[in-house]
Formats: C-alpha cells, structure tokens, sequence
C-alpha cells in the first residue's frame, strides 16, 4: 500500500487533515472540461501525496488554471472526478472542499486588518478567541509578518500582500493548497526570494502544494513533481529531474530543457544503446537503448549542457563555430554543422575552455544525454 | 544650503503673493461670488427673518411656534415619512443595484437607462402617473380586485402608503445610480477568495460585501433622507391631510398666511436637520472606523 517516489512529510503538524490510508491528499481522475468547441482539459488524472509539492507548469491555455480552477471548484468539469482525503468532491462548492487558495492578485479584503484577514477562515470554522489569536500570530511570525498585524493590506507592498495571502490560505491547515501563479505580479528578485520561502515554509509545515506557474526555473526550484501541460493534455507528470533527463516528449524536451533537435534514422541497436544516423551530418550518433524499430526516424533531443565540442571529427559530427556568448560561468555557442542548412546547434560549455567563433570543432555527447523521440509522433 | 533649508515652509504672505495663487484666486471668483451671492446671502436673510418680529425686534416665538402643536406634529412626520422614504429607497435600491451589477455590460446599460429615463419627466407628471395607477379604480387596484386579492381595493392614496410609494419612487434612481457605482467598484473575485476558505453566501455577503458597499449604503441612505425631507409635490399631491410635510406647510405659510417669519423660521429647522444627519453619518462612520483600529491593535 506505501507509496514509494513521493516526499513525505518531514514533520507532521498538529491540526493538520491526515492523509488518508494509501497517503493520497489529492487524486484527480479523467477530468475534462470543453469550452465549445475548445478542449479546455482532457482527461487529465493524477495523484498526489500528502505533503508532495506538485506544480502545473504550462504556456497559457495549456489547460494548467483550469484544472486548478476544476480543484478548487471554482469551474466545473465535464466529467471526470476530483478526490480530496479520500471525499469525492467533484460537484460541490468550493466553499465545501476545504482547501486553501492563494490568488496572483493577493485578494485580501481591504476592509479588515492583516490579523483579520488571516483570522477569517479560522471564524468561519468557530475557533476560539484565543486560539484564533494564538494561530494568527503564529502563522504570521512564520511568514516573518509578525508587527504586521494592525495594518491595512493596502499599507503593505505587494510581497507583503501576497504572504499574507499565504498566511491566510495556510492558518486553518488545509490539506491541500492551491496557488495559482502567486508570484505573477512581482518582480523577479522578490520572485526568487519568495519561491524560497514558500518552498521553505511547504517543508516545515508539510503542507501539500499545487502550484500553478508559465515560469520553468519557479517550476525546478520549488517542485516535487511537475505536470507539464500542453493543450489541455498532461505531458508529463515527474519529478524536475526525470523530466530533465529522460522527458517523454519533444514537447517537454524543448519546454524545459530547450534542447537542440537533430532528425536522424535508427540506424541499429547495439547491446545498450540505439544507433542514429542523422540526416544531415550523416554522423552516427549514439543514444541510451531506446525501443524504437530500426528504419525509424527520430528526432534526436540534446540539452546545450549536455553537449561538448572536442577535436574536429571526434565527435559524431563536426562544425564551425558561429557565435561564443560569454555568460559568466558558461559560454554560449552556435555552431553551424557541416552538410546542410538547419538551425545553429546550441552548446553551454564551461567557460575558459569555451570554443571562440570561427574555430573547427566536433561535437560529442554522453549516449545516456541523448534522448529519441519518433518524427511521426511529435510535430514540434 | 542647510540655511536656506531650514527656512521651513514658505509663508502665507509669500503664497499669497505668488503667481499661481493670484490665477487661482482670479478662477475661484466667479464661484465665490455666485455662491455669496445666491446660496449664502439668502440662507442668511432667513435666518435673519426668523429671528424678526413684526416690529423688527428680536425673537425667538417664530421657532417656538414652528417647534409646539401642529408644526411639531408636521415636524416630526416629515422626519417618519423621509426616515421610511429612505429605507425603502434603499432596500429597493440595493436589490436593483445588485440585480444589474449581475447583468451583461450591454443589458446592465439598458437597465440603468430604465431607471434613470423617469427622471427626466417631471416630478409632477410622474406623481399624477402614480395617482393614476394608485387609484381605487387604477391598474394596481383593479388588477388585484381582478385576481379576488381578499380586502382589494386597497386604499393606496391620500394616506401614508401613497405619499412612500411616490416619494420612495422619486429616490429610487438616486440610491441605484450612487449603489451602482459602489457595487460595481466591488473585485468580485474578493467573494471567490472568501469562498475557497469556507464562507458560505450568507457569510460572504455580511462580512465581505455588505462592509465593501456599506460607504454607499450610508451615503445612498443620507441622500434620500435629505432629499425627502424637503419634498413638496409628491406628499402634497399623494397624501392625506395627516400627511402634510414641513414643506407643504412652509407654502402654505407663505402662500396663504402670508407668514414669512414663520416659513424662514421652518426652512432653518429643515436646514438643521439635514446638516444634522450628515454630522451623524460621519459621526457613525468615523467611530465605526476608530473601534476598527482599536480592535485591531
């Protein structure tokens, strides 16, 4: 019954919903929702366990809000089911689901005192004077807001505002959080600050978190799992580094790892690895053992990172080098391969012993960097 | 540096000697004169009035008379049938209000013309209309001795029932139109925020949005009480003898009696009460927003 690949909670908190038996906070079924004609989201399922930190991650109308507008039962879906604890709550009211929502625009009521605002859940669950008082000025103290309490949201900045939403989405311990883009309206270097100190109070608490964001680095950093979505439909649903070694699409290959795409042909297999022969080069390229029939023609995805630039016909192709950015710790080079017309291949080398423009060189590859994705199955 | 700094703030004799006061001076007269001359001048030469007596000497009977017997009786259903005018103003208001802010943008404009358009008649040919529909014989009536109501024909005019429904009519797009805007400044999404924490309708609308358009409220509510307390056509028209407001009796002073003394003694009592309730609402509101800040602390 245990499931295994999933956080657990580092500690568990007093007043905090137990997960039920199987350890599931949240399971997501088939859910669908149309908009006309327009497929919203299509029959996305997942599950996720107590105390996981699981982020949407998606372009806009990718479907990622929808969904998390269908959990937090602020939009209805056209079939499917939405489990919290183990409760069916797929029909009812958001106010009946028992979940904790923090907005981009913060939404706090203008009309009540930051104390207030986080006390407000707490009186509608009939908690006591003192213990409401107790857990504001705890929770505030948490998000570092302690001596805020008096104060109108509008005499706080925006980074303020959105702990505070924070505070008052976490204080009556839900059993899952869901946080649509609330980083969205804040410049970057609060972005970074408070992506820490979320994740950091996520940890402490234990708390289960879906986080929706169009932001890859806000994605990496504060996720457990992440949900890549494209058109209403669910990519890929791993952890930052599964998706970043072995993504299962073109789509997520290109998405967070920007990789450089070589068409090639499945040459053979050899013991571990795949053959590819690329159509331009005609280099032979080596990858992990893929389960793809010889003949096959592939897409061969590369991370720049994972790509090095060695002596001129080491590699499994060769090339002039176009452009060399100087990035600080990196180099960022553009190398025009030999034998055809397609898009400069992207390289991220250390620096220092980074390829200067107009020099000849090869370019090498780890098998197991290389992942393979048939042409006629992905487009992009 | 430092010494020019420490200067402070520039004196009243400089301000008044700079240009941009004199320009501001020269755009306000106009103003000040219409103001001194139509709005201040008169108020006074009431007051003044009030307090003369035939002779010229000073008095205070006149406001002793306006404040005994009948005209205190006047008085004092002036202020019932404006109290009633707005809560019913308001009530009404506030459903229509709420009802359009629900409405699609194109609708929404529509109904607000529906509401405002009456307006543009004149309030004597609206009372008329309503005297028309009120009647025993009217469309109200008849419509419901038609449906066998028990007790129709009511008697919907010349009594207090007439003079509401008239009067409250006549608020009605002041409350909408001052609700309308309030509501309409409302983030929805501040009700949503509320609900995804467990807040039910009821609790949202008390404690999220009734506090949000409560500013309104209080002004929408002050309005038609002010506005009603010296409405003349519509209660002298739609009412009854027992009906008769403070400004039918000031015409009726004037016009018949040829008091002036009386009537300007009256006017100024109006004048009071109105200014009274205004220091009342921003009393109430300035205390209600101290206790806030002290329950805060």
């Amino acid at each position: 019954m245990a499931e295994f690949g999933v956080a657990t909670p580092s500690l568990t908190v007093a007043g905090n919903t137990p997960a039920t038996a199987s350890g599931k906070a949240l399971s997501v079924v088939a859910l669908r929702k149309t908009y006309g004609d327009v497929v919203a989201v299509d029959e996305a399922s997942m599950e996720i366990a107590a105390g996981e930190f699981v982020t949407f991650l998606g372009a806009s109308g990718s479907g990622k809000t929808t969904t998390l507008m269908m959990i937090a039962g602020f939009c209805e879906p056209d079939s499917g089911t939405i489990t919290v604890g183990g409760r069916d709550v797929t029909r009812l009211a958001p106010q009946k689901r028992g979940l904790g929502f923090v907005f981009q625009q913060y939404l706090l009521f203008p009309h009540m005192t930051v104390s207030e605002n986080v006390a407000f859940p707490l009186t509608l669950r009939g908690v006591g004077k003192d213990e409401i008082r107790r857990r504001v000025g705890e929770t505030l103290e948490i998000a570092g807001l302690s001596g805020f309490g008096g104060r109108k949201p509008r005499e706080l900045s925006g980074g303020q505002q959105q702990r505070v939403a924070l505070c008052r989405a976490l204080v009556y311990r839900p059993p899952v959080i869901l946080m649509d883009e609330p980083l969205g309206a804040l410049d970057k270097k609060l972005r970074d600050q408070l992506q820490v100190e979320i994740k950091a109070i996520q940890q402490e608490l234990g708390l289960t978190v879906i986080y929706v964001t169009h932001d890859q680095e806000e994605a990496l950093v504060m996720s457990d799992r992440i949900a890549v979505m494209r058109n209403g439909l669910i990519e890929q649903f791993d952890t930052p580094r599964e998706l970043f070694e072995r993504p299962k699409t073109a789509f997520v290959a290109d998405f967070l790892g920007a990789a450089n795409f070589l068409p090639g042909r499945v040459e053979k297999h050899d013991g571990e690895h795949t053959l590819v022969r690329l159509d331009q080069s005609g280099g032979l390229v080596k990858a992990r053992r893929h389960q793809l029939g010889s003949g096959t023609s592939v897409k061969v995805a590369v991370q720049p990172g994972r790509l090095r630039a060695c002596a001129p016909d080491d590699g499994f192709c060769t090339g002039t080098v176009e452009t060399a950015t100087y990035v600080g710790t990196l180099v960022r080079a553009g190398v025009r391969i030999d034998g055809g017309d397609a898009p400069l291949l992207r390289l991220e080398v250390p620096a220092g012993r980074g390829p200067v423009a107009g020099e000849r060189v090869g370019i090498s590859v780890d098998p197991d960097d290389v992942n393979l994705f048939p042409t006629t199955e992905q487009g992009g | 540096m430092a010494a020019t700094l420490t200067a402070g703030p520039a004196r009243p004799r400089k301000l008044l000697a700079s240009r941009r006061t004199r320009v501001g001076i020269l755009y306000a007269l106009p103003v000040v004169v219409y103001l001194l001359v139509l709005f201040v001048y008169p108020i006074f030469s009431t007051l003044l009035l009030s307090l003369k007596n035939a002779d010229g000497s000073f008095t205070l009977h006149w406001y002793a008379d306006a404040l005994t017997g009948v005209n205190l009786s006047v008085l004092f259903t002036t202020l019932r049938i404006s109290a009633e005018t707005a809560v019913l103003s308001l009530v009404f208001g506030f459903l229509l209000a709420q009802a359009i802010t629900r409405l699609k943008p194109m609708l929404a404009g529509l109904a607000m013309l529906v509401v405002v358009v009456p307006h543009f008649i004149s309030a004597l040919v609206r009372t008329y209309g309503w005297i028309i529909l009120l009647g025993d014989k009217g469309l109200v009536n008849q419509a419901m001795v038609d449906l066998r109501v028990p007790g129709a024909p009511f008697q919907l005019l010349y009594n207090e029932i007439g003079v509401v429904i008239g009067t409250t009519s006549m608020m009605l797009p002041y409350t909408v139109l001052l609700l309308y805007g309030v509501m309409r400044g409302v983030d929805r999404r501040l009700l949503a925020a509320a609900s995804s924490m467990g807040a039910g309708r009821v609790t949202i609308f008390r404690r999220i949005y009734l506090p949000l358009v409560a500013p309104g409220l209080a002004s929408a509510g002050l309005l038609s009480f002010i506005l009603s307390l010296g409405y003349y056509i519509t209660p002298a028209l739609m009412g009854g003898p027992k009906q008769t407001m403070i400004a039918t009796l000031i015409n009726q002073q004037v016009t018949k009696d040829n008091q002036w003394n009386g009537a300007a003694a009256q006017g100024v009592i109006l004048l009071l009460l109105t200014l009274a309730g205004l220091l009342l609402v921003k009393l109430a509101s300035s205390l209600g927003a101290s206790r806030k800040k002290r329950s805060a602390s």
